[in-house]
């Protein structure tokens, strides 16, 4: 678990663009949206993108997004449940 | 030539080897690879969201930086008063590539989000609005090559047709295969009164000038 | 200019449409009339691996047309460049003006131009750039002046009306050709799939249980012409009235929350107007939640809420460059015949602040409209008109 939360806040870092962030300054439990990141909803249509092109997860639409992706430890979570790849 | 509405209160000029404001040399090209990102640090901008726009985006963003540094305004209220209006050549067609890339392979299909929102050429005009809380026209046009008559027109008669009108954000931002060209200014109203100045021909000064 | 002393009017003189629902403005109109709907389900088409709505234009059709136009047949043209041509040719020929005159410029609206060739390009590089779709427009009618192009996104279509007055007042042309068009392509659809801003069954503009857009082919002209304040003009003319461009400054997809950039243009749009002459208003409408919620939004911060507002959508989708001309032909239509089109595809309306969307066709009173656009970019636009009596 502690090494798919490693991987995947490297991989939001670099699908999203985070300049100058490095996974230190991610903490796991801290909501990804609003306070947290301050990620909008373009970077939740791109986080639907990651789940489906490196974990095989397709979700339909960005509502579903909303409760897989309040931290990186919840994504994590449902990542391992979930992953067909 | 004639009556004019409007002063020219500051321009920029990026090209792919210098940053030139009002008539100074702010950068020139270095060795690293970024050269966007460089005058992103260089002018120690400080907005995360650069990093996620595409190339147009990012050189119009550091133009309208460039040109309103030394504006006192009123940053955190929308203004309405204010206008954006662009013009270029490749419209969004280098992130329209970019995008391409990301559908082009059947095995590999994962359609981007985040570069498909830059896929439109005005977008580039909704991230200086954003960023300077413009809240006026924001127009975006496509020709084939800059034409210091054309922008001149455009701005003359941005001030005839809305009175409203006192800061406006014009001019060419084009970034294709061979990097970024722009020239961009901020004109602000002023009395309309007759002068000799020839704005068309000053503006394609400042643009073969680099 | 949003000032209502003016010392000249300027009116539409010809029109044009080329969509899956018909090859004429008067065809689409009755079309419309009979509530006819062009959006299909497609499987596989474009390549696409996942299926969508949408309201396709028939390309032998489409081709077919053409050459009847063009004695040379349709080798070296694309698709957009043969419903862009065919659309002016239309509103060239009603307005029954010499388009190769210098006193004529051409304006085209479109957002994605050739964008398919990206994928396989048979022609020139120059293809690709949407100066050189326009000149193509521009150079079929031997029209002497450089073309505009208009991109501003959804609101092109608006932009470009918008720019041909300006031509008008500013530039000293007699006629002002404005022509929209786009086609859809994988390029587009898969963005709009990656956004799940599609719909996945016919959409439902206004309504609470609306679930995202259809997408739709087609090209839409209007020819514009500038005269004397007092020139008589012949019952049923569309007379531009006001215009409006605002920016939300708030997000490039994302519409306002508060509707704060589109009250702002309608607002502009309607200085010194009153508002009690408005037939209907026909919105953008594109129904998708957020958009429809800041139009309703808007609608009713401007006090608006009680005139009767239809969305064309959910006739042949959201034709995104020719959308702003090809909904303001047909709302010219509507009101020459005074009545509001009913908002294809709303059952139950359902938005964020309550106005009065038209569920039905049904008479209207007032001699002008108000049309509604916004986009990506935070750009909103609103165009005033009036059809004479």
């Amino acid at each position: 678990m502690k090494e798919l939360i490693e991987e995947l806040k490297t991989e939001i870092i670099d699908v999203l663009n985070l300049e100058g962030m490095t996974p230190a300054d991610i903490d796991e439990n801290a909501p990804l949206f609003g306070e947290g990141l301050g990620l909008d909803s373009i970077d939740a249509l791109e986080l639907i993108v990651l789940m489906e092109k490196n974990y095989g997860i397709k979700l339909a639409n960005a509502n579903e997004g909303k409760e897989i992706f309040k931290s990186v430890k919840v994504m994590a979570e449902y990542i391992k449940e979930h992953r067909t790849k | 030539m004639g009556k004019h509405n409007f002063d020219i209160e500051s321009y920029c000029r990026i090209t792919n080897d210098k940053v030139v404001v009002n008539n100074e040399l702010l950068m020139q090209k270095g060795e690293s690879g970024d050269w966007l990102a460089d005058i992103y640090h260089h002018i120690g901008m400080q907005y995360p969201k650069f990093f996620k726009m595409d190339h147009l985006c990012k050189v119009g963003t550091l133009a309208a930086e460039l040109v309103l540094k030394d504006k006192t305004f009123d940053r955190e209220t929308v203004k309405a008063d204010w206008a954006v209006i662009l013009m270029n050549s490749a419209s969004s067609l280098d992130d329209d590539r970019q995008y391409q890339e990301t559908i082009r392979d059947r095995e590999n299909y994962y359609p981007s989000p985040s570069i498909f929102v830059y896929t439109l050429a005005n977008i580039v005009t909704g991230e200086i609005a954003i960023r300077h809380k413009i809240g006026g026209e924001s127009s975006f046009y496509v020709f084939e090559h800059f034409d210091g008559a054309r922008m001149d027109e455009l701005v003359a008669r941005a001030f005839d047709d809305n009175p409203e009108l006192n800061t406006l954000l014009c001019g060419w931002v084009d970034y294709d295969t061979d990097g970024c060209d722009v020239l961009l200014c901020s004109f602000i109203r002023k009395e309309s009164k007759e002068s000799s100045e020839n704005i068309a021909e000053y503006l394609n000064q400042l643009y073969k000038n680099q | 200019m949003e000032t209502t002393e003016r010392n000249h009017i300027i009116y539409a003189i010809g029109e044009g449409v080329v969509s899956p629902l018909g090859f004429t403005a008067s065809t689409v109109y009755e079309a419309v009339r009979n509530g006819e709907r062009a959006g299909r389900a497609h499987e596989g088409t474009f390549g696409l691996p996942e299926p969508f709505f949408a309201s396709l234009l028939d390309e032998a059709r489409l081709k077919n047309a053409f050459s009847a136009l063009w004695d040379y047949g349709c080798d070296g043209y694309t698709k957009l460049e043969m419903a862009a041509i065919l659309a002016a040719n239309q509103a060239i020929e009603e307005a029954n003006i010499a388009p190769d005159r210098d006193n004529v410029i051409f304006i085209l609206s479109t957002t994605k131009g050739n964008v398919e060739l990206l994928e396989d390009n048979p022609y020139e590089p120059e293809r690709l750039y949407l100066w050189h779709t326009a000149q193509m427009v521009a150079d079929f009618f031997d029209n002497p002046n450089t073309p505009i192009v208009v991109s501003n996104a959804c609101i092109s279509g608006c932009a470009a009306q918008i720019e041909a007055f300006r031509q008008l007042r500013h530039a000293g042309y007699r006629y002002a050709v404005v022509v929209g068009a786009d086609m859809l392509s994988k390029f587009i659809i898969s963005g709009f799939q990656s956004f799940k801003a599609l719909s996945p069954e016919l959409c439902k503009p206004f309504d609470g249980s609306r679930r995202g857009l259809n997408l739709g082919e087609g090209a839409a002209a209007l020819v514009y012409t500038i005269d004397d304040p007092g020139t008589e003009l012949p019952a049923g003319t569309l007379v531009a009235e006001g215009e409006a461009i605002c920016n939300d400054a708030n997000h490039i997809s994302g519409p306002s929350r508060t509707g704060e950039g589109l009250l702002r243009a309608i607002q502009k749009a309607t200085k010194g107007y009153d508002t009690s002459r408005t037939a209907f208003i026909n919105a953008h409408g594109t129904a998708t939640p957020y958009n429809d919620d800041m139009e309703s939004i808007a609608i009713h911060r401007a006090g608006l809420q009680d005139i009767p507002t239809n969305s064309l959508k959910g006739y042949f989708g959201h034709t995104l460059g020719a959308a702003g001309i090809l909904e303001v032909i047909l709302s010219a239509h509507a009101l020459r015949n005074g009545i509001v089109l009913a908002s294809a595809g709303t059952e139950e309306p359902g938005t964020a602040a309550d106005i009065h969307i038209c569920l039905e066709t049904k008479p209207v009173q007032g001699d002008g409209f108000l049309k509604l656009i916004s986009g990506f970019g935070g750009s909103n636009a609103v165009l005033r008109f009036s059809i004479t009596k």
